[in-house]
């Protein structure tokens, strides 16, 4: 078998559609057997009738000014739509000039990629979903636990209890809050506690203070926790003053009074994630301790604290002495009452 | 996490698992001379994304097809219970020779059963 005998056979085997035509007649002088299965031609015809969707002109325009030219076609074969990419180049052979023309069927490389774009799609949708998710439960979890103990919480999946000392303890109570919520219609009054909750979160941001919890009625925020503030007590201080002014305001154009009592107090607290099923984080010590029964003593609208307040001076309040009270837990302390400066003016 | 069950899906290699599926099943129900015509003039892109779709959802992966959405993609279409059949059982021997364990087989061909009404109710047999 001489080489011509072997090229011929082998262009007869491949996978890969060839033919041969005149650059001038375009019509075609061979096909193997794969390009005349899929175009369905004969060796003479013309070439822009095996190819469809391009003229015999347009044909002549493009090959006049580029060596090769690529195009897709689509030829259906029974069912299915085939997509024939198909290569167009000038040649020689003997001297004589040709067009050599190559045929792929790259139809399974085009369901694969519309395969792909669409699993992509799928992707795409999902990690989107699982991103919402991702936000939903991260409000949720920052509503119970401050930011930096989320994100250990998230890194280690566990939260190492913490010692934090010193730092300003405050605990808000309304008065007759039971009562009120027996009495009133209980939707109302819960949205009301909602929307003053929500108020004092913000007042408590503003003075770097975090919410810990809200126990019903109750509401308890620290200060220098989890980051140290050396003003910790100041920021309880303030932060206590504009609830109670929150309150008044709101007490003018509203039907529903509310009364709260507050007690602040500084010193050590263990902060940790506490639960494994449904976790919370909370703090307990000492400050909590006092902080709640300082609260317990103090009158409707009135901020107490130990007397260790307002001793480097509180902006704008003043610590009015309210004598020393005997604690369960701590023994004799003295207290002292934070008015704001113009009330004590007044009452002077 | 842990106590949740692994899908077909996973346990057969998630999406690179899937797409020979995928194309082989593609393969049949267009040769098939119950079902083929369905499919004979529909874009070949869309055809291979709904049938992705629909594979991996059956197999339990990240997609889920509303019973809503399938009856509207099949409200035009004069699907009956012969064709349907016909698609189960292409899809069986799909998976049968995807190398999926005759239970598992049994369970995905299930979930089409499932939405046999959903997809024949609008047409020839409602």
């Amino acid at each position: 078998m001489n080489i011509d005998a072997i090229s011929m056979r082998m262009l007869s085997n491949i996978g890969v559609g060839v033919a041969l035509a005149d650059p001038e007649s375009l019509t075609i002088g061979y096909r193997n057997p794969a390009f005349a299965a899929w175009f369905g031609v004969e060796d003479g015809a013309p070439l822009d009738q095996a190819l469809g969707s391009v003229t015999r002109t347009e044909l002549h325009e493009k090959l006049a000014v580029e060596e090769a030219i690529r195009l897709d076609v689509a030829v259906k074969r029974k069912r299915r739509l085939l997509t024939i990419e198909t290569v167009i180049r000038h040649a020689e052979s003997d001297g004589r000039k040709i067009l050599l023309v190559e045929c792929q069927n790259i139809s399974r490389l085009r369901e694969t990629e519309a395969m792909i774009d669409s699993y992509a799609r799928i992707a795409e949708k999902k990690a989107r979903e699982l991103e919402l998710e991702k936000n939903r439960v991260e409000k949720l979890l920052l509503n119970v636990m401050p930011r930096s103990v989320y994100e250990e919480y998230t890194a280690f999946g566990t939260v190492t209890p913490k010692l934090y000392e010193p730092v300003s303890v405050l605990m808000l109570d309304f008065v007759g809050f039971t009562q009120m919520a027996a009495a009133a219609d209980p939707t109302v009054t819960v949205t009301e506690l909602n929307d003053i909750f929500t108020a004092f979160d913000r007042i408590a941001e503003m003075h770097g203070c975090e919410r810990i919890k809200t126990i019903g009625d109750a509401y308890l925020a620290v200060a220098g926790l989890p980051t140290p503030n050396p003003d910790h007590a100041g920021a309880v201080a303030q932060c206590a003053s504009k609830m109670i002014r929150y309150l008044e305001r709101r007490n003018e154009s509203h039907p529903h009074k509310w009364q709260a009592r507050i007690g602040i107090a500084s010193g050590s607290v263990v902060g940790s994630v506490v639960g494994v099923q449904k976790y919370v984080y909370d703090v307990f010590g000492p400050a909590v301790n006092l902080a709640s029964r300082l609260q317990s003593l103090s009158n409707p609208m009135e901020v107490t604290a130990t007397s260790e307040f307002g001793e480097d001076g509180l902006e704008g309040l003043v610590p009015v002495d309210a004598g020393t009270v005997d604690i369960r837990g701590f023994g004799s302390t003295s207290i002292v009452k934070l008015q704001a400066r113009g009330l004590v003016d007044l009452a002077a | 996490m842990s106590g949740k069950t692994q899908t077909l899906y996973e346990k057969y290699g998630g999406f690179p698992g899937v797409r020979q599926v995928v194309t082989d099943f593609y393969e049949r129900a267009l040769d098939s001379d119950i079902v083929g015509h369905f499919f004979e003039d529909v874009n070949m892109a869309r055809l291979v994304d709904h049938q992705t779709k629909m594979i991996a959802g059956l197999l339990g992966g990240p997609v889920e097809i509303s019973d809503a959405r399938l009856a509207t993609a099949h409200a035009h279409l004069e699907v009956d219970h012969y064709h349907f059949d016909e698609i189960a059982i292409l899809l069986n021997e799909t998976l049968a020779d995807a190398g999926f364990d005759k239970q598992d087989r049994l369970a995905a061909v299930a979930a089409v059963e499932a939405r046999r009404s959903v997809i024949i109710k609008r047409s020839r047999a409602a």
